[in-house]
């Protein structure tokens, strides 16, 4: 792969990712509306978020038990760590775009970039 | 304010951001999240949250345009996100220990700045720097832009000074859930001389990989209220692609100013509602 070529594939990547993300977090939404008519939102004041919010393996839980009492956000929070994840894709096929061509010094700062984005998500 | 009510307000909000944002040359996120703190009263950890997603939405739906016109350098983008990432995980972990009224200044203050940025004359002329830094040449930094009569090169300058600059832009990115492309583009065009095109197709890129680096800290601390989340990086990302469609029609030069004014008194008014003060 040339870089043109690699900045092509990451090109429709990027799009393709994010047209994803807004549509799960559109169809989430819609979902949680409509069970939600005339409550009072409560983003006023900070009280953290509950485990099927911020675990992302809880969200999923939450998500596909649909006879749940209602915990539609859950749907919300995967399309936006899907549209989270975009970056972290982007890098990680610039990686392998590198490794492809044998470039030594790019494939480890790709890596290094990757290591951090990964830290700051699994620490 | 109700269901439906209250996302209708938001999402309408939201768009008017991202249509400001565009036109002025502004990322959406530096906008909205004043927006959300004073016009809706929402606590700023969850509207920098929301502002947060809204930028990589909008950096990923961008990039996607800049990467296909072969504009933006991979290599200087992934060498200089080594210094925003780290930046970011520093700043956002700062984020959770800092109370929400000291955030409210800082942000304030970031913004004037980025007001004051962007104020700045850019001559485009892109003349850039007559010869490469050692440092840049053994990075592979300087590359080519595509131009009408075939490929130009460029040279890089400043490397280190341009790194710790790229630091401080990914430490404000994280702490206050912005993109902070105003101090990227600064980093990249007046320390490493690189020519403008290269510049906003490059730093775009960035801003996305660096907003990621503050989503982990973001998520654990409980940064993210899907209600909120859903109608700001949706109605910021719709907002962004009108305004840019606008820019073409809408005479900006005159607008800026009024528009420029406007940001600045909003962010006053944020630094003032930190300190205590409420108008």
């Amino acid at each position: 792969m040339n870089d043109e070529q690699i900045e092509k594939a990451l090109a429709r990547l990027m799009l393709g990712g994010v047209l994803l993300a807004a549509a799960i977090i559109v169809g989430g939404y819609a979902w949680f509306l409509v069970s939600h008519w005339g409550a009072v939102p409560g983003a006023h004041v900070f009280s953290g978020e509950p485990s099927y919010l911020v675990d992302p393996v809880e969200m999923v839980r939450q998500a596909l038990d649909v006879g749940a009492v209602g915990e539609r956000r859950s749907v919300v929070m995967i399309g936006v760590l899907l549209l989270l994840l975009n970056p972290v894709a982007r890098v990680a096929l610039a990686a392998c775009g590198f490794i492809a061509q044998k470039d030594r010094l790019y494939t480890a700062i790709s890596l290094l970039v990757l290591g951090v984005l990964l830290f700051s998500f699994f620490w | 304010m109700t269901e439906p009510l209250f996302t209708l307000a938001v999402a309408t909000g939201s768009i008017l951001a991202g249509v400001l944002g565009a036109l002025v040359g502004l990322g959406g996120g530096i906008i909205v999240t004043p927006m959300l703190v004073l016009g809706f009263g929402i606590d700023i950890r969850y509207a920098m949250g929301a502002a947060l997603v809204a930028v990589i939405a909008t950096s990923s739906g961008a990039g996607a345009a800049y990467l296909r016109d072969g504009m933006s350098n991979m290599r200087i983008g992934l060498f200089l996100s080594i210094a925003t990432t780290t930046g970011a995980v520093c700043g956002a972990w700062l984020a959770t220990v800092l109370d929400p009224s000291a955030l409210s200044v800082i942000f304030g203050a970031a913004l004037l700045v980025t007001v004051g940025l962007s104020l700045r004359k850019h001559d485009g002329a892109d003349a850039g720097a007559p010869g490469s830094d050692p440092l840049a040449i053994r990075l592979r930094l300087p590359g080519a832009m595509p131009m009408p009569a075939g490929p130009r090169a460029y040279a890089v300058v400043g490397v280190l000074p341009g790194f710790l600059a790229m630091a401080v832009a990914g430490v404000l990115s994280g702490l206050l859930g912005i993109g902070s492309g105003a101090f990227k583009v600064v980093a990249m065009d007046q320390i490493m001389r690189i020519p403008f095109k290269v510049t906003t197709a490059t730093s775009n890129f960035m801003i996305g990989v660096t907003a990621a680096a503050s989503v982990g800290v973001y998520l654990k601390q409980g940064f993210f209220d899907p209600v909120l989340v859903a109608p700001v990086a949706l109605g910021v990302l719709g907002g962004a692609f009108l305004g840019a469609r606008l820019l073409a029609v809408v005479p900006t030069k005159s607008l800026r100013a009024v528009f420029l004014i406007v940001v600045s008194l909003i962010a006053v008014q944020m630094m003032l509602r930190g300190a205590g003060v409420r108008i």
